[in-house]
């Protein structure tokens, strides 16, 4: 427990100085540890082996020193707020330290060095040469040196045995790692990139069971059986559209392709539909079956005497209507009509230029043409 | 007689191809010639078809940009200034084709094409019918429908109750605002996404017209309770839409499915506490229950949704499961709304970790997923959150990515900002936990720049696992990348870069030497050519100018690296902090290598000046390497103290 206290408290300044100072990575190292696991590994094998020769009086004095230097901490954060920018709302992978509320980095003052003086003190050894590799720590974990190299070799195999004598101690080998990882994950990892990382495992927060989404147990307010038979609700259709047009419109995205973009149209009804059909959209032409375009000579019957120059012009104008496109139905019949109207009015020239055959007679025939129409109106 | 009748059975069956040599032989072969059922196909089936062709390139900028490399952007905010000038252009047009509608006579098509045509204007004057109201209506023209309605009340023609109907849910969906025309897809795609946001507060216009509507109804009806019930929830006039709700209720009314689910979605401003909360959402769905109410995805959906804001204790998680499950024995199945509520209900950015999101992974992989529910684009993006921040786990974003390509599901990545905050994760992710040549060769070199810029953020970790591999190589192209993305107003980027470049031990070849010292001269160019009026503007410090100078010399540009140091000498004042003494060693054993001595003594008294111990050493070095004159020692010895050239 001592233990774990004195290692939390070290451990928190220097993982946030580097978490904060960007540049703070020591570059030119080949071998698979960084700088920054030697850091927090350095001070807690050095604390350790140091702490089994000491008394329990001083391991006391150690941890009420160490607990003020925490509550020192998080006060120091409060009033440091105002300085955070606006990068610093980018979420970090905060949670993994246990004790650490945020990460950013903070202005070493009086109060630190006086701990880490104090922490040194109580240690006892080589009170200096503790002191001042704390703080070097602590101030300035960018420009270490070489010349910590050697010792700190010696501090991360003592920190070896250690762990191999106190099992309580992996996880948090793992989390320091793990913080490490956060800083450059490439450096500790390359010499174990075939190890898959499982997150379940490095995690330090407590980890959910694994989930079963298809649970018996139900909330037993409906009856399925029941439910089944119900209508569905046909009320608010308006809505219903609009909300279906919206949900359409949320995955309708700039088009990504020529396709895309006469799908796009094609939907929008600004092109022609495949398979191409050039009656699209006539829908009101569609009603009206061809041979009521072609076969126009059904409405001579009656009134067009059945030979003779009159009758040879009709059908002549039948077959000019017939190729016509461009007119209805409707107006093709208006058309003929228009005709048979002329002609009932010429009667009396027509019938002396010989145009009627004899007994003719356009009236009867216009009249019983035009009962006939109304009656099947 | 014989050979000929086989050559005519074999001249019969020749249409089943192979066949033809067996059939020379056999005289009875039967073939049952089926001929299939005609497929109907929709209009754009064919177009669907040959889309399927296309693959994305991720060599080519987005098919809206020209393809023309000055028209090519490169930088999210060209991306977006790009995309929206031609959605500009867009909106212009619309506007001439309004206004001067008397000008656009010619008619290509017949019959006419409606949306070519410019809307109608409905004005003060404007003759109108019910039938132009019906019109408004169905195209959702909101001010429109509004203007008409007005018009047929003055002149007191009597509108149908249906029509009021569909004006009221007209009004109430879209809170008498206009809805973006559907033509504008840019707009839609770059607008960034508040909703969610303005959703929190109330915006429903109170006493408009559609609450006049819902009063001049003598005894409204169901659907009008609904629809009023609905827009309030929706606009967060929550307390008058729950009023609304219990009136009805004691009316004995049945309100639709949709009322009550927007009761249950709001369920988290009517009642504080969580478990009365809870309790609330029970009775609702009891409600349900008792008055046969059919209930729906959408109910689901809001029941997850209400349990999503209850914190983080483990019988709301039960009690969300519980729900899928009553839900999936109704034959309802969840969709990505559903998950992403699971998702934010399990993996609280506080609570213990989950690792859910890979059971919802099984359930969904290799979906053809379509969308239901309009929260359904939020799924993406937060599972991608979760699998870098939560769970910090490759294997998982890799399975997201790959549903997320799959089929047509990239339409539900929602919009271009979920997008971006999409890939800023993946990438992130993917650049932490793979190799970094791997993460290059197989993600960035193919997302970056076409699919996606690296934000100022991203580009820093890129940069950081750059310096942790000492893989300098990258670094052109990263700087490259740099500049074309804009980020080089970032102090922290320029500084990491060169920290890399400064720390690199691979440096040594002459070529990367020659490209490093380009990259510092253009980095002591875009500082110091930066525009007066400019706000944040970068200002050098001591050790960026020393870092730059190191550069410099490495490769042996004496002329520039003197421009350096005469920038740090005359502008001690600006300059931050001062140069690494490395540097001016360097610096000074190059003055040697020149034979400018001046040049190396006012470097010492740079050094003098800046406190380095060590200056008199310089000093030193320079007197033993080069001769001096007279006036040069003078000027040495005043510097650095008569004492060490003794």
């Amino acid at each position: 427990m001592l233990n774990i206290n004195l290692l939390r408290a070290l451990r928190l300044k220097p993982t946030k100085l580097i978490k904060a100072a960007p540049l703070c990575t020591k570059k030119g190292k080949t071998s698979s540890e960084s700088s920054s696991s030697s850091s927090s590994d350095d001070e807690r094998a050095l604390n350790k082996t140091n702490l089994k020769k000491r008394s329990e009086e001083a391991r006391e004095k150690l941890n009420l020193l160490l607990t003020k230097m925490v509550q020192e901490d998080s006060s120091k954060e409060k009033s440091s707020l105002k300085f955070a920018k606006a990068k610093d709302h980018r979420k970090r992978d905060v949670r993994k330290e246990a004790g650490t509320e945020s990460v950013k980095s903070e202005p070493i003052d009086k109060g630190v060095v006086k701990a880490v003086q104090d922490v040194a003190e109580s240690l006892g050894g080589d009170v200096k040469q503790t002191e001042s590799e704390l703080l070097q720590k602590l101030l300035n974990p960018v420009k270490e040196e070489a010349s910590s190299t050697l010792s700190l070799n010696d501090l991360f195999k003592g920190m070896q045995i250690d762990r191999e004598v106190k099992k309580v101690d992996t996880s948090r080998a793992e989390q320091v790692r793990q913080a490490l990882q956060n800083v450059q994950p490439k450096a500790a990892q390359s010499h174990r990139v075939t190890k898959k990382r499982k997150p379940h495992q490095l995690e330090s927060v407590p980890i959910d069971e694994q989930v079963n989404l298809h649970i018996e147990q139900r909330l037993e307010i409906f009856n399925p059986e029941e439910v089944c038979t119900w209508p569905d609700s046909s009320m608010n259709s308006t809505w219903h559209a609009l909300h279906q047009r919206e949900l359409q419109l949320s995955v309708t995205h700039p088009p990504s392709n020529y396709f895309q973009q006469m799908i796009l149209w094609t939907n929008q009804g600004k092109i022609w539909k495949f398979p191409i059909d050039n009656e699209q959209d006539l829908d009101e032409e569609k009603k009206v079956y061809f041979t009521e375009h072609i076969f126009l000579d059904k409405h001579l019957e009656g009134w067009c005497p059945s030979k003779g120059p009159l009758r040879h012009f009709m059908e002549l104008v039948c077959v000019g209507l017939s190729k016509n496109p461009y007119l209805t139905v409707q107006m093709k019949k208006e058309h003929i009509e228009w005709f048979r109207d002329y002609f009932k009015e010429k009667k009396q020239l027509l019938s002396e230029v010989g145009a009627f055959p004899a007994g003719f007679d356009i009236d009867q025939g216009v009249q019983k043409v035009v009962e006939s129409n109304e009656k099947s109106n | 007689m014989n050979i000929s009748s086989v050559y005519l059975k074999s001249f019969i069956t020749r249409s089943c191809g192979q066949r033809i040599s067996a059939c020379l032989f056999t005289t009875d072969v039967k073939e049952n010639i089926e001929i299939p059922k005609r497929i109907h196909r929709g209009p754009t089936d064919i177009l669907r078809a040959l889309e399927s062709t296309v693959k994305r390139d991720y060599t080519a900028a987005h098919y809206k940009y020209h393809d023309d490399p000055y028209l090519i952007p490169m930088s999210n905010l060209g991306k977006r200034t790009f995309a929206m000038a031609q959605e500009a252009g867009r909106k212009a047009a619309y506007w001439v084709r309004q206004e001067n509608a008397d000008l656009f006579q010619h008619q290509e098509a017949d019959p006419m094409i409606k949306s070519f045509a410019p809307k109608i204007m409905y004005n003060e004057s404007s003759e109108v019918t019910i039938q132009d109201l019906n019109e408004v209506i169905e195209k959702s023209y909101v001010f429109d429908a509004v203007t008409i309605y007005k018009l047929l009340k003055s002149k007191n023609v009597d509108v149908p109750a249906v029509a009021m109907q569909q004006l009221l849910e007209l009004l109430c969906f879209y809170n008498h605002e206009e809805p973006l025309l559907e033509d504008f897809i840019e707009e839609r795609w770059f607008k960034q996404s508040f909703k969610g946001k303005e959703r929190q507060r109330k915006t429903w216009k109170d006493g408009d017209l559609a609450e006049e509507i819902f009063i001049s109804f003598d005894n409204p009806n169901e659907e009008a309770y609904s629809a009023i019930i609905q827009g309030m929830a929706k606009y967060g006039q929550v307390d008058r839409s729950w009023q609304l709700f219990e009136e009805a209720l004691s009316k004995n009314l049945l309100l639709s499915v949709d009322a009550y689910n927007s009761i249950i979605g709001v369920a988290n401003f009517l009642k504080e506490a969580y478990d009365l909360r809870w309790t609330f959402v029970l009775d609702m769905l009891s409600m349900m229950a008792q008055a046969k109410v059919k209930p729906n995805l959408r109910t689901l959906n809001n029941v997850l949704k209400t349990l999503s804001t209850m914190g983080t204790s483990k019988i709301v998680k039960e009690n969300a499961l519980k729900t899928l499950a009553e839900f999936r024995a109704m034959n309802i199945e969840p969709s990505l709304a559903s998950w992403y509520y699971i998702l934010i209900t399990f993996c609280k950015e506080r609570g213990p970790v989950s690792p859910i999101l890979k059971n919802i992974m099984n359930e969904l992989e290799g979906k053809d997923l379509q969308i239901k529910d309009e929260k359904d684009t939020f799924f993406f993006v937060t599972a991608m959150d979760i699998c870098h921040h939560h769970l910090h786990d490759l294997e998982l974003a890799n399975r997201v990515n790959n549903l997320l390509n799959l089929h047509n599901n990239y339409d539900l990545i929602g919009d271009s900002y979920k997008e971006s905050i999409y890939y800023r994760h993946y990438i992130t992710l993917l650049c932490k936990t793979e190799t970094l040549e791997e993460f290059m060769q197989n993600t960035y070199l193919k997302l970056v720049p076409h699919i996606y810029v690296p934000e100022p953020s991203v580009m820093l970790e890129i940069l950081k696992c750059v310096e942790a591999n000492d893989a300098v190589e990258y670094i052109p192209r990263l700087w490259s990348d740099v500049i074309i993305f804009d980020h080089v107003n970032r102090e922290n980027l320029i500084n990491l870069v060169l920290n890399i470049l400064v720390s690199s031990e691979n440096a040594e070849s002459a070529t990367l030497a020659e490209r490093f010292s380009t990259i510092a001269w253009d980095i002591w160019n875009k500082i110091e050519n930066q525009n007066e009026n400019k706000i944040n503007k970068i200002s050098f410090t001591g050790e960026m100018l020393g870092k730059i100078m190191t550069l410099l010399l490495k490769n042996d540009d004496f002329e520039k690296a003197c421009i350096v140091m005469d920038k740090l000498q005359n502008d001690q004042t600006t300059v931050l902090g001062v140069s690494s003494f490395e540097a001016l060693e360097l610096f000074v054993n190059h003055c040697v290598k020149e034979k400018l001595p001046s040049k190396a003594i006012s470097c010492i008294q740079y050094a003098v000046d800046s406190g380095f111990e060590d200056a008199a050493n310089l000093a030193v070095t320079l007197n033993t390497s080069l001769t001096l004159d007279e006036t040069h020692l003078s000027k040495l010895s005043v510097i650095v103290g008569p004492d060490v050239f003794k």
